[in-house]
């Protein structure tokens, strides 16, 4: 469907207008200018912010640089999480630009992963999608691949910084084989989802979950919700506490899982949903 | 004693060896039984307003630390020399934009020392295998690095953990509890489970999946399992029920 084409379209090139600001306890030789950044949705901060660390070492001394890692209002992010699930889960309704404090010292061991290289960024992204594989296809997509279709994968989402048709094009020729299923079974074998929580010690929820139910019935986010975190779902009679957010809207709860995995996933195949508390009027 | 009905494991088709997560724990309340008898210290961690959990355990064993790191693992030396890389792939893309160093550990500056490891045994519902996690420190409280974890891997090990990219050691986020852990990749466990699950199934004997599977993985990382944790008869699957292979 053409419509749906323009989805996919739209979901790769959304963008984040980002303000990063150097922390204020960091030793600088004189005053730093806080950099302005279009951010995509897509990528990962650590592929992506190469230009703020650059900005922010011309004032200062290279012994006072450690790993570079960032922070939104205390709260340490997560260079693994994809970028707009990042502002989703933690500043979805607060005033744009996106208002981000950039470190070069005490990196919170505990809390963050290091990411010392592009190629740790490139092992973790090929992870998620062989996951992904593994919940779809029982792994037989991604491993029938040859290491050139997942340098295309990588390749792709390296260049989703580049507003260029081209290499939305160049990742699709490639994912589109992960977005197969036989006819049959109506849809994959599970959905690669993970439902974030901010009010929770734990990460996110991640469970077996299918599109399709033994009778035929298509399952729709709001069955997912349903079974695995029904506190996100008002009852009948209640106002909404939460916000169901991907991609920075909250789709209906009518909608089809497979269609929303197969449409609104990331390019690391999997669907990176936000619960988040309902802004109080 | 635990009195449950299990089902026979190895289940009877051997197309697959799977673990499905309710006999994921109750293997595990097996091993902690034995466990238990053994004050060898593992315990089952339940997550909050679930029925899912994991088995944890701490112990001090040996590592290779970099003497000269600070408390935050910062090099006080000016020097560090390429000695050991550490990258998963052939890297011919393009890297200068990286930060530098994948930072590598001389021998001389290095020592071995005693380093507290916990370990977590946790259940991968995307591979349908059980998967270890598990992080290390210094007496001082410094949270060793990669370099540092790959450092203190046995020799023995090392070689098959460089040459196959998954089977590497990678940091990860615990998906229970959202921190830094180590983890080794789950994607090959059935390579490895397979004949031994099937030579069970042969000789009729049972197993428990998650003692098999640890005796394989853990002393890659410095955990080892006692024997008698595997010739302890309560140790097996209570169903003494032949299997028939069809």
């Amino acid at each position: 469907m053409a419509d749906d084409k323009d989805v996919l379209r739209d979901v790769w090139f959304g963008r984040i207008p980002t303000c990063f600001t150097l922390y204020q306890d960091e030793i600088t030789e004189r005053e730093a200018e806080p950099f302005y950044l279009l951010l995509p949705r897509m990528s990962y901060l650590t592929l992506v912010t190469d230009k703020v660390k650059k900005h922010f070492l011309k004032v200062m001394k290279a012994e006072d640089i450690e790993e570079m890692w960032f922070d939104f209002e205390g709260t340490s992010l997560k260079w693994h999480y994809p970028i707009g699930l990042l502002f989703d889960l933690h500043a979805s309704n607060t005033a744009l630009p996106w208002s981000i404090t950039v470190h070069f010292k005490n990196f919170p061991e505990r809390d963050l992963l290091h990411c010392p290289s592009n190629s740790v960024i490139e092992a973790h992204f090929m992870s998620s999608i062989k996951e992904a594989d593994a919940l779809k296809h029982k792994s037989q997509v991604i491993n029938d691949m040859q290491k050139k279709d997942h340098k295309q994968l990588w390749m792709g989402l390296q260049n989703v910084v580049l507003c260029s048709s081209d290499k939305f094009d160049q990742f699709w020729a490639m994912n589109r084989k992960l977005m197969e299923y036989p006819t049959e079974e109506g849809g994959f074998r599970y959905i690669p989802f993970r439902i974030y929580l901010t009010m929770s010690d734990r990460p996110f929820i991640q469970k077996l979950f299918r599109p399709i139910s033994p009778d035929g019935h298509t399952h729709t986010l709001g069955d997912l919700l349903k079974e695995v975190y029904p506190v996100a779902i008002p009852n009948d009679d209640e106002s909404k506490h939460y916000q169901v957010v991907i991609h920075g809207i909250e789709p209906l709860l009518e909608t089809p899982l497979q269609w929303l995995s197969e449409h609104l996933s990331h390019p690391d195949n999997f669907l990176h949903i936000s619960v988040i508390p309902a802004p109080s009027d | 004693m635990l009195h449950v009905t299990i089902p026979p494991f190895p289940p009877p088709e051997m197309s697959s060896c799977f673990l499905d997560e309710e006999t994921f724990c109750q293997c595990c309340q097996l091993l902690l039984q034995h466990s238990h008898s053994l004050c060898d210290g593992w315990s089952w961690e339940q997550v909050k307003g679930s029925e899912e959990g994991y088995l944890r355990k701490t112990a001090l064993g040996t590592g290779r630390t970099r003497c000269n790191l600070d408390q935050q693992g910062n090099s006080s030396d000016q020097h560090q020399e390429r000695t050991f890389s550490l990258s998963f792939h052939n890297d011919d893309d393009d890297d200068d934009e990286d930060d530098g160093a994948v930072c590598c550990i001389q021998e001389e500056s290095s020592s071995s020392s005693v380093v507290q490891y916990e370990y977590h045994i946790l259940y991968s519902c995307s591979y349908q295998t059980p998967v270890l996690y598990f992080r290390a420190s210094t007496l001082e409280g410094r949270s060793l690095c990669l370099e540092e974890v790959w450092d203190s891997v046995h020799p023995n090990y090392r070689q098959r953990l460089q040459h196959r990219p998954w089977d590497t050691i990678t940091q990860q986020e615990h998906p229970l509890l959202g921190q830094s852990f180590f983890v080794l990749h789950p994607c090959r466990t059935e390579e490895f489970m397979m004949p031994v699950l099937k030579a069970a199934l042969e000789e009729h004997r049972q197993v428990n999946y998650i003692v098999t599977w640890l005796s394989v993985v853990g002393p890659v990382v410095g955990l080892d399992v006692p024997l008698s944790y595997c010739t302890q008869k309560h140790q097996w699957l209570c169903t003494r029920r032949l299997i028939d292979c069809k």
